[in-house]
């Protein structure tokens, strides 16, 4: 009798779990998507608010018109596929380069002694507490053509003309890079604290060299932290403007510029939204088949 | 006893209800950054008793889109006269009461004439400060390049692709607002700066911008105004105000930087901030308070010497200072004035062919 | 064991050395110019602290710093919780009715732009408050809603990275030994998870006071961000003043970080110490 009632008590409890997320997620996410949603069938106009009604009640008679201009528009404006291929391979190669970078820092900081692992890991993210702007400021005083690398290289006798680096693409990664490598740092550090040292040891038992080791022990344990962190810096930077405007060249053509564009100066709401609802669920869709196979790779490895 | 306790509770209990009163006299405030004087505001809460809440912002952009979406919260807000006209379209702003602005009188009569093709009949705002979009430019570089006698008071130096191709090297930057640029174009052009074509945009306007694109070396709104006082940059699309910050920075740098803002001689676009009511504004009396004070002659004076823009009530002239009148950059001469067009409204479909024209110019496809 | 899993080589070191000279060049950059004297960043014109008697002076500015820490501390945190819910119950409650959609609305607010999270929101608070007259006014209480909501995302996907690959039998050994679920998970699961837990707030709290875009749509009279601040001022170049706010922020912050190192450090030593008497006795 007690233990039904405290399983009656641990369900209860697990679906306040469930539910609490779910309805905050409901009432502030999916609610407004439905309103963006809604205003991308509408079409602009000098109104309050700027977009026309889908349904209009006029004569006892109830009118539901979707407009699919927006996304027609969208399929025949062909600068924004250009636009979304080219933000998604700058941010595929940004990823990148922030793994191969905080692949390692976050593996050294895994291997510090205990009590010296929350400072290294507050000192990853202690940077990004300063504005946003300023960092990205402070880079262009670093990297323009009388800026202080220059000026430090040609002081050292190592280059003799400025290099041109700012409004390159080579900014543009600088860029992205330094603002997202905490957000590849820290899930990946997460993952490698807790490994067990015993597997390496186990290995070396068995003759592996420390490399070999890496690569067939650590690096596949720690899948995880890697599609973790990737996630989380590829994600936001398909959608980054800020960088890529004030570090790059006017030809570096981003979906989230062009987004901002069509929101602001052509005052094309339900474009913009259409544009957002495209790009939502061409990178949503294969995020969740991709995490439902995880699940159930979860569940099976489980099973057997 | 016990009623004189009483007695005096319930008059300490009318005092405290009156007190709040007064002290919820409140105006919310919404305007750009840097832009009044440091004493306007405390010298409007001691006359009045209002308790002002001050938000600042920096672009019209967000602040169109919060005006548009409802409740905004702010009883005066002062967007841009073009994005102001609108705001007063799409049904934004309540029409002032006159009678609570007796000093709208003070108001310059040719401007508000110009500003009435914005707001029909000068109904809904009053100006507050204005400005034109020219050109800022690194004096000894552009000389250099140029030669040390040309004349450089003409959008030649930006449109005309060989004087272009020359200046290139040391940094051309636009403005990223197609909607100041395409007019200014057409302006220079010979052709009206109003049109609302999409031939003429994509037959006239898009060759000139294409021609000169391979020189600039970016657009952006803001960037160029250190970039000119740093001698990072040597001409510059910008606005009057930003313009003559950076004259200011170099000087005070004294890093051997002379930087000029200069309205050239086919003219340029003239902008206004305006200062407007919002339709849901609660403090609606003390709104129209603050607007009077903002017309007053030796209110405009502190705000015009403090921040370097000229205001629209005449009357405040001599009382600021002779170093920001006597200065054709500032306060255009009657011949230059007279050249000033302000920007046309557009309407949905041609900011969208607009926006994309210059999506695509940027882009450099 | 522990001792070849806390094993940091020269290499290490070396890492960590070009990881934190990278991350810390702009920085020092920064710091150094929040002592010129010139108003333009990138000039050098003598030594002055005089921006920071002006930074300190500036109420504006010195609200919307608090402001900006009290919407980042409350929204972090409350993305903790909600986030590591969410990731319990996709991780470990097996499948039920909704979970894709669920799992969905838990990465999309991620994907989405900024601008249209933003317009979103704005128009979710201005048609409740028609409708239901709430949120009656829009300010740190709708800050703070948003905020939540985005990094709440950020949050699960570093915490569920993290319980799925946490051993189930762990749990169950625990379970079995008579511990009910909701003891397993304060003891067992949670210290597991916590460094999770803990890089997914640093991560929150982070996005939360850097975002200006969110922030500017959804807030209302006098409700004024850092971010906001520093990007209405931005037009005439960044403030020194800025500069100097953030070299407070950083010294201070990595002061505090340090003393709390050193305090643990020492007491580990001491316990070392006293073990290795022990052991000596």
């Amino acid at each position: 009798m007690k233990g039904l009632n405290l399983s009656l008590l641990m369900g209860a409890g697990k679906r306040l779990v469930m539910a609490v997320p779910y309805v905050w997620l409901l009432l502030f996410f999916l609610v407004p998507f439905i309103i963006v949603l809604k205003i991308s069938f509408a079409e602009a106009q000098i109104a309050l608010p700027p977009f026309t009604d889908l349904v209009e009640f006029t004569d006892d008679v109830l009118t539901l018109s979707l407009n699919l201009f927006n996304y027609i528009d969208l399929y025949e404006y062909d600068l924004y596929l250009t636009g979304y291929i080219s933000s998604v391979k700058i941010a595929a190669a940004a990823t990148f380069i922030a793994f191969l970078i905080g692949y390692p820092i976050a593996y050294a900081i895994a291997r510090l002694p205990e009590h010296s692992r929350n400072l290294a890991l507050m000192l990853v993210i202690l940077p990004s507490w300063t504005s946003f702007l300023i960092r990205i400021y402070a880079w262009i005083g670093l990297l323009k053509n009388n800026g202080l690398i220059n000026n430090f290289l040609m002081w050292l006798g190592i280059i003799d003309e400025p290099l041109i680096m700012l409004h390159t693409p080579f900014a543009v990664y600088i860029g992205i890079v330094y603002a997202y490598l905490p957000f590849m740092v820290l899930p990946i550090y997460t993952n490698l604290v807790k490994h067990d040292g015993r597997l390496l040891e186990a290995a070396a038992d068995l003759g592996a060299s420390p490399v070999e080791s890496f690569f067939k022990i650590t690096l596949p344990l720690s899948m995880g932290g890697i599609i973790a962190g990737a996630m989380l810096v590829f994600i936001p930077a398909v959608g980054e403007f800020v960088i890529p405007e004030l570090l790059g060249g006017p030809d570096t053509l981003m979906i989230g510029k062009m987004l901002w564009n069509e929101f602001f100066n052509a005052r094309n709401w339900p474009g913009a939204s259409a544009v957002a609802v495209v790009m939502l669920v061409l990178l949503i869709i294969p995020i969740t088949i991709f995490q439902r196979y995880q699940a159930k790779e979860a569940e099976e490895a489980e099973r057997g | 006893m016990k009623t004189l306790t009483k007695l005096a509770l319930a008059a300490s209990v009318s005092l405290a209800s009156t007190m709040t009163l007064a002290a919820d006299k409140t105006l919310n405030v919404y305007n750009w950054s840097d832009y009044i004087a440091e004493d306007t505001l405390p010298t409007f809460e001691k006359e009045t008793g209002v308790k002002v809440t001050y938000d600042v912002f920096d672009s019209n952009d967000v602040l169109e889109a919060k005006l548009l979406s409802g409740k905004t919260g702010y009883d005066v807000v002062v967007p841009s006269s073009t994005f102001l006209a609108r705001q007063i379209k799409a049904g934004v702003f309540q029409k002032l009461d006159m009678s609570k602005l007796p000093n709208h009188k003070n108001l310059d009569p040719a401007m508000m004439a110009k500003l009435a093709e914005l707001d029909p009949g000068n109904a809904y705002a009053v100006p507050y400060l204005w400005g034109t979009t020219g050109i800022g430019i690194n004096v000894a570089k552009v000389k250099e390049r140029l030669g040390e006698d040309f004349p450089v008071d003409t959008w030649d130096i930006v449109f005309k692709p060989e004087l272009a191709a020359k200046l290139a090297d040391c940094g051309i930057t636009v403005l990223d607002a197609y909607d100041e640029v395409v007019p200014t174009v057409l302006n220079y052009i010979g052709e009206d700066p109003k049109s609302q074509d999409q031939k003429v945009l994509k037959k006239k306007v898009a060759p000139v911008l294409d021609a000169i694109r391979p020189y600039v070396r970016y657009f952006h709104s803001s960037q160029y105004i250190n970039d000119l006082a740093n001698g990072d940059v040597c001409v510059s699309i910008g606005w009057s105000g930003d313009i003559l910050q950076a004259v200011d920075r170099a000087a005070e740098a004294d890093n051997g930087v002379e930087v000029a803002y200069i309205i050239p001689k086919e003219g340029a676009g003239l902008w206004f901030d305006m200062l407007a009511i919002p339709k849901d504004a609660g403090s609606v009396d003390e709104a129209h308070k603050f607007l009077n004070y903002l017309m007053d002659p030796k209110v405009m004076a502190g705000v015009s010497n403090y921040v370097w823009y000229p205001n629209a009530v005449p009357a405040s002239k001599p009382m600021i200072d002779e170093e920001i009148t006597s200065d054709p950059a500032i306060y255009p001469t009657p011949e230059v004035e007279a050249k000033l067009f302000t920007f046309p409204v557009y309407e949905p479909k041609f900011d969208r062919a607009g926006t994309r024209m210059w999506t695509a110019l940027k882009a450099g496809k | 064991m522990a001792n070849t899993q806390t094993k940091a080589g020269w290499p290490s070191w070396l890492i960590l050395g070009l990881g934190f000279l990278f991350l810390y060049l702009p920085i020092f950059v920064l710091m150094f110019y929040s002592f010129n004297e010139s108003r333009l960043v990138t000039v050098w014109a003598g030594f002055s602290t005089k921006w920071y008697g002006e930074l300190f002076r500036d109420d504006q500015m010195m609200g919307a710093v608090w402001m900006s820490l009290k919407i980042a501390f409350l929204s972090a945190t409350m993305a903790v919780a909600l986030g590591t819910m969410a990731s319990v119950a996709l991780v470990r409650f097996g499948r039920f009715r909704g979970k894709t959609v669920f799992t969905a609305m838990m990465t999309a607010p991620l994907v989405m732009p900024e601008v249209i999270t933003g317009l979103s929101l704005l128009l979710l608070f201005v048609t409740l408050a028609q409708m239901i007259g709430w949120p009656a006014e829009r300010g740190m209480l709708t800050i703070w809603i948003a905020h939540t909501t985005f990094n709440m995302a950020y949050v699960a996907v570093v915490v569920s990275a993290r319980l799925r690959e946490l051993d189930k039998s762990l749990e169950e050994a625990a379970m079995d030994l008579g511990a009910n679920r909701l003891a397993v998970f304060f003891k067992v699961t949670l210290p597991i998870v916590a460094p999770a837990l803990f890089s997914g707030w640093l991560l929150a709290f982070t996005l939360s006071l850097d975002d200006l875009v969110i922030a500017s749509f959804v807030s209302g009279p006098g409700s004024t961000t850092l971010p906001m601040v520093v990007f209405s001022s931005v037009r005439l170049g960044v403030s020194p003043k800025i500069n100097a706010l953030a070299t407070i922020l950083v010294l201070s912050v990595a002061a505090v970080s340090l003393l709390g190192w050193w305090l643990m450090r020492r007491k580990e030593l001491q316990r070392q110490k006293e073990m290795r008497a022990a052991y000596a006795s």
